[in-house]
């Protein structure tokens, strides 16, 4: 199912939630919500199912309008952060519920009831655990008997509020990979509100990035991830290092250092602030004019195949983080107080404007 | 010297064992806080002295009597009909409080309005105010002539009916007191989860929110129960004590103390006691039976 938000805005007293949202899902994808605590995007999942009512705009849902419809017709999964698996049911109790509610009419049969909820516990592996009670479960097992709960009612829609963010690191990664091979496996729209950038990178096939009850960009892992578009987005997305100046015929100038930035080649002396990853960072021994920083090694971190370099630019003394290849370390040999030249390979160049949001 | 060498090896020997019997029966299980002897001595010198002591002197006085005698004093009419009344009356208010103990708690803890903490106030009224007061305000209002007798078609004081009334009231703060806490312990995402699963606001009650409380439910129906059989002051005034009509067992039993009939007095007592203890033990079997699901193994 399609879903289509059109124009949403949501306030709590005077806190404005959300502010003119306009979105679009298609069917089949997995969509990821993503931004920090506060920036609307567990309201905007909530209004989607009908937890929340919108103070203004229209929902879709194919090309039926549902705003004015309650959760409990809407037929939404809806997993929640903190699971709230009913307590005093079994586990098998707990995801046949929402078959065993239905109106007599359309309410499967006991026989009938009873093999969807085997088959969802064999898809959720469980099935040796269907008479205990969730108190008896770990985190990851009551996630999975809340994601069973939700798909027993054959949901055209899963919505999903942070769901692994009680979890530790490795279950976590396991239950995403999982989650996408379920997504894969129903031909759902799926959503997903998380705050941790990775997550929404590995999984999902559409990041919404949102900050203070907006929008931020919509686009795939790698077109937020290579191209964005606000400086927040670029901020929120990864590490990131900031060069402030002025620009002056495509150069970024600070004190006696000129970064060359050919995109704003017309530019005449605007503030700006470039940003560049940390692997867009490349270390060097030798100062190559006014191309480069200097700046002293602060730190070294050397687990894994890429080291990370925390240094302090001379001068500003404004915090720098690099990654470089663990060869490329060694050819360099660099210690721990050191002075080096750095030079972005790559900078993104923001102006005043992009930050006034 | 000898003298207390011997005791602190008394003491030792006392260790020891304590230990190895905590060791055998399993009783005493590691923890962090120590004083488990401690506490327990004192628990069961406290229970002794204040509970099991006194309720044995009923058995004691009455068993100074011949079993005829006995069964002549306790099955005798009008001490019969008393037990009727009593357990009788005393089991509807448990019930009318159970359920509008729930639903006064529900309001309390779902619904803010003005004056909230006023009424959470005046629940625990009945608590405080003494029984004789609350028994003659009670039969004044309710009296065919009282405020609200005058607009009830049927008599109240002096009658059964009164006696649950005056029983309700006394009772009636153990139910809200013990669901309050439950309910709102209840996650609102509970709630939402069983809506958006397709449940209707009822099914939602019963299924998801109804279990919750029904364990809480019961506990505050037991302690108002138990309270109702024991009460005296509130319920002589409005149940006129009428003999085989609107006389409670408590009354009896005060009524015999006065004419130094101790004797009849304790049997009496003993198998108001008895029968308590039996009730009092299936309606705790039913809580924990119903509770059971909450405890994690």
């Amino acid at each position: 199912m399609s879903i289509v938000i059109n124009s949403v805005s949501k306030a709590f007293g005077t806190f404005q939630a959300l502010e003119d949202i306009n979105l679009e899902i298609n069917t089949g994808e997995l969509v990821a919500l993503l931004g920090p605590s506060g920036s609307g995007k567990t309201s905007l999942l909530r209004i989607i199912a009908g937890l929340e009512s919108a103070d203004q705009g229209s929902i879709f849902f194919d090309s039926e309008n549902i705003t004015g419809i309650t959760a409990k017709e809407r037929k939404v999964g809806f997993v929640f952060q903190h699971y709230a698996l009913f307590r005093h049911m079994t586990v098998f109790d707990n995801i046949a519920y929402g078959l065993k509610v239905r109106p007599r009419k359309v309410r499967p049969g006991k026989k009938d009831i009873q093999n969807k909820v085997h088959e969802l516990l064999e898809l959720v592996k469980l099935k040796d655990l269907s008479n205990r009670y969730p108190a008896q479960l770990s985190g990851g097992q009551r996630q999975r008997v809340a994601l069973a709960r939700a798909l027993a009612v054959e949901p055209k829609v899963l919505l999903l509020d942070e769901p692994f963010g009680a979890l530790d690191a490795k279950v976590r990664k396991e239950l995403r990979r999982w989650l996408r091979r379920l997504h894969d496996e129903f031909q759902i729209s799926s959503i997903f509100v998380t705050h941790d950038q990775e997550e929404a990178l590995d999984v999902a096939d559409k990041i919404v990035v949102m900050n203070q009850g907006k929008i931020e960009q919509i686009g795939t892992p790698e077109e937020v991830y290579e191209n964005p578009q606000t400086p927040f987005v670029y901020d929120f997305l990864g590490s990131v290092n900031l060069f402030k100046g002025r620009l002056n015929n495509g150069k970024l100038t600070q004190g006696n250092v000129n970064l060359e930035i050919p995109d704003w080649a017309g530019s005449d002396n605007m503030e700006a602030v470039g940003y560049a990853r940390p692997h867009d960072i490349s270390i060097c021994r030798e100062s190559a004019g006014e191309g480069t920083v200097p700046a002293i090694i602060s730190h070294i971190h050397l687990v894994g195949p890429i080291v990370q370099i925390e240094l302090v630019r001379k001068g500003t003394n404004e915090y720098l983080e690099a990654e470089i290849p663990k060869e490329k370390y060694r050819k360099l040999g660099l210690n721990v107080g050191e002075e080096v030249f750095i030079k972005p390979k790559q900078l993104k160049i923001f102006t005043p404007e992009d930050f006034i949001i | 010297m000898r003298s207390i060498s011997n005791k602190q090896h008394e003491n030792e020997r006392i260790q020891v064992m304590g230990l190895r019997k905590s060791k055998k029966t399993g009783f005493k299980k590691y923890s962090i806080l120590p004083g488990f002897g401690l506490t327990m001595g004192y628990t069961m010198l406290y229970l002794s002295i204040l509970v099991l002591l006194p309720l044995s002197m009923i058995i004691f006085y009455s068993s100074q009597m011949s079993w005829p005698e006995f069964w002549d004093t306790v099955l005798d009419p009008r001490v019969v009909a008393s037990y009727k009344l009593s357990f009788g009356a005393s089991l509807a208010a448990g019930v009318i409080n159970m359920v509008f103990g729930v639903l006064l708690a529900w309001v309390l803890v779902r619904y803010s309005f003005p004056g909230k903490k006023i009424i959470d106030g005046l629940v625990d009224l009945p608590f405080a105010l003494p029984t004789a007061v609350a028994g003659i305000a009670l039969t004044t209002v309710y009296a065919p002539n009282g405020w609200v007798g005058s607009l009830l078609g049927f008599k109240v004081v002096f009658t059964p009916i009164g006696v649950v009334i005056a029983l309700t009231f006394i009772g009636l703060p153990f139910v809200v007191r013990m669901v309050q806490p439950v309910l709102q312990s209840l996650e609102k995402e509970v709630e939402e989860a069983s809506a958006s699963l397709g449940a209707s606001r009822f099914q939602t009650f019963r299924r998801i929110i109804f279990p919750e409380v029904l364990p809480a439910a019961l506990a505050g129906f037991t302690l108002a129960f138990a309270r109702s059989l024991g009460e005296y002051g509130s319920v002589v005034f409005i149940s006129g004590n009428m003999p085989l009509k609107t006389e409670i067992t408590p009354l009896l039993i005060m009524t015999k103390l006065e004419q130094y009939d101790y004797a009849g007095a304790t049997a009496i007592a003993a198998v108001m006691l008895v029968t308590s203890f039996m009730l009092l033990f299936i309606i705790n079997f039913i809580q924990w039976w119903t509770n059971r699901k909450f405890i994690s193994h």
